[in-house]
């Protein structure tokens, strides 16, 4: 057993090399198909967004070169990019398969790649450190209120104005 | 025919009389509103009280209920904080840390993408800003949420995951404890992250405040 255990981990070891030199946790392209995570071991699952389908629009996805079939794509809870997900069926070989979708508008076909790898690259990919979440902008005056204010003592200068002037031309005052 | 002036009397003339009132309500607000912004108002910090208590001290939490198959989540929501905020997704950028969502959206929050959905097992992460240039964001009083508070992230497959808060820990950027934060789990746990520790002008926000939750419903 030893024997063939041996060729299988330096296999999975490669197709592991592989997949991290080429395969970033984004398999993104500006007019491409967006697969993520770019790389999957068998059975796992993979969003695809089709951001050139433009907002709004819907796709249908073709994932049967790792065979996974067909998967429609439809806009996310902003209603921008086509988003769907499929599942990579567990009995996929590793290797690298195009993924496919065709925009329900336009007709345009975009593809993306997705790494089918046998160890998986998650435990691999978690963030680092710090996460910038904020700049600053609640901690400064605020500059709505500073005119609502403005706003408010130039009303009440108009309105002292307009009491004086009553007062002195003698109008009630 | 000329009346003559007489100190006081006007004030029962109804224009002189509102417009009194509206001068004298100007006025005050006016002050009011100057004065109140011109303060700053700094995010709240969590407390000793809200961190994670030593290692006895999980005994008391809620029991952890059995996993959920993987989905992607749409919204968070926290009601002690009154967050109600749809989710992007989010990738890493160049140095590997996590990415943040767009600042313009001040009522907007992120997942990681390319990690565990909220709800399955292992640690799912959610992110958003404090504050952008505008003012106070999504996650802007994530400081004050109290252990045993709840958050619940709506999923794509219909259901709703509800977590249950074990500890709110602030920490600084330059010591930030990667492992504990964003490491594996075995049970179904959530992260809630925005900035905090204090702000200078010239480095920004000297840290995070990370909420530690962990699943104990769904429906």
């Amino acid at each position: 057993m030893r024997r063939t255990a041996r060729p299988l981990t330096a296999t999975a070891f490669a197709v592991a090399a592989v997949a991290l030199a080429s395969a970033p946790a984004h398999g993104a392209s500006a007019d491409g198909l967006e697969v993520s995570p770019a790389s999957v071991v068998p059975g796992g699952q993979v969003t695809v967004r089709a951001a050139a389908c433009g907002d709004g629009g819907s796709a249908t996805g073709d994932a049967s070169a790792v065979g996974a079939g067909s998967l429609g794509l439809v806009p996310d809870a902003h209603g921008q990019d086509a988003t769907g997900r499929f599942r990579v069926p567990p009995s996929a070989q590793p290797g690298t398969y195009e993924i496919t979708a065709t925009c329900g508008g336009s007709g345009r076909l975009v593809t993306g790649d997705v790494v089918v790898t046998l160890t998986p690259v998650r435990g691999q990919v978690h963030p680092r450190g710090s996460v910038k979440t904020g700049v600053g902008g609640a901690l400064g005056p605020d500059p709505v209120q500073t005119a609502a204010g403005v706003a408010a003592l130039a009303v009440a200068a108009a309105g002292g104005t307009w009491l004086l002037h009553r007062r002195a031309r003698g109008d009630g005052i | 025919m000329r009346r003559f002036p007489r100190f006081g009397s006007g004030v029962r003339d109804p224009a002189n009389a509102a417009m009194a009132a509206v001068t004298v309500f100007a006025l005050c607000s006016g002050v009011w509103l100057l004065r109140n912004g011109a303060e700053t108002h700094a995010p709240p910090q969590p407390s000793a009280a809200q961190a994670r208590a030593g290692l006895g001290g999980l005994a008391g939490e809620r029991p952890a209920v059995p996993a959920l198959p993987p989905s992607p989540p749409d919204r968070i929501r926290i009601p002690a904080i009154r967050v109600d905020a749809p989710l992007t997704g989010l990738g890493l950028t160049n140095t590997g840390s996590l990415d943040v969502p767009p600042a313009a959206d001040e009522n907007l929050a992120g997942w990681y993408e390319s990690g565990t959905t909220p709800g399955e097992p292992g640690t799912a992460i959610v992110a958003g800003h404090v504050d952008n240039a505008d003012g106070p964001a999504v996650f802007y009083d994530l400081g004050v949420l109290a252990r045993g508070s709840t958050i619940e992230v709506d999923r794509r497959d219909g259901g709703v995951a509800v977590f249950t808060v074990d500890a709110v820990e602030v920490y600084a950027a330059k010591a930030f404890p990667d492992e504990r934060v964003y490491g594996a789990a075995r049970r179904p746990e959530l992260r809630v992250i925005t900035c905090g520790g204090g702000w200078s002008r010239g480095t920004g926000y000297q840290g995070n405040v990370v909420v530690f939750a962990h699943l104990t419903g769904s429906r």
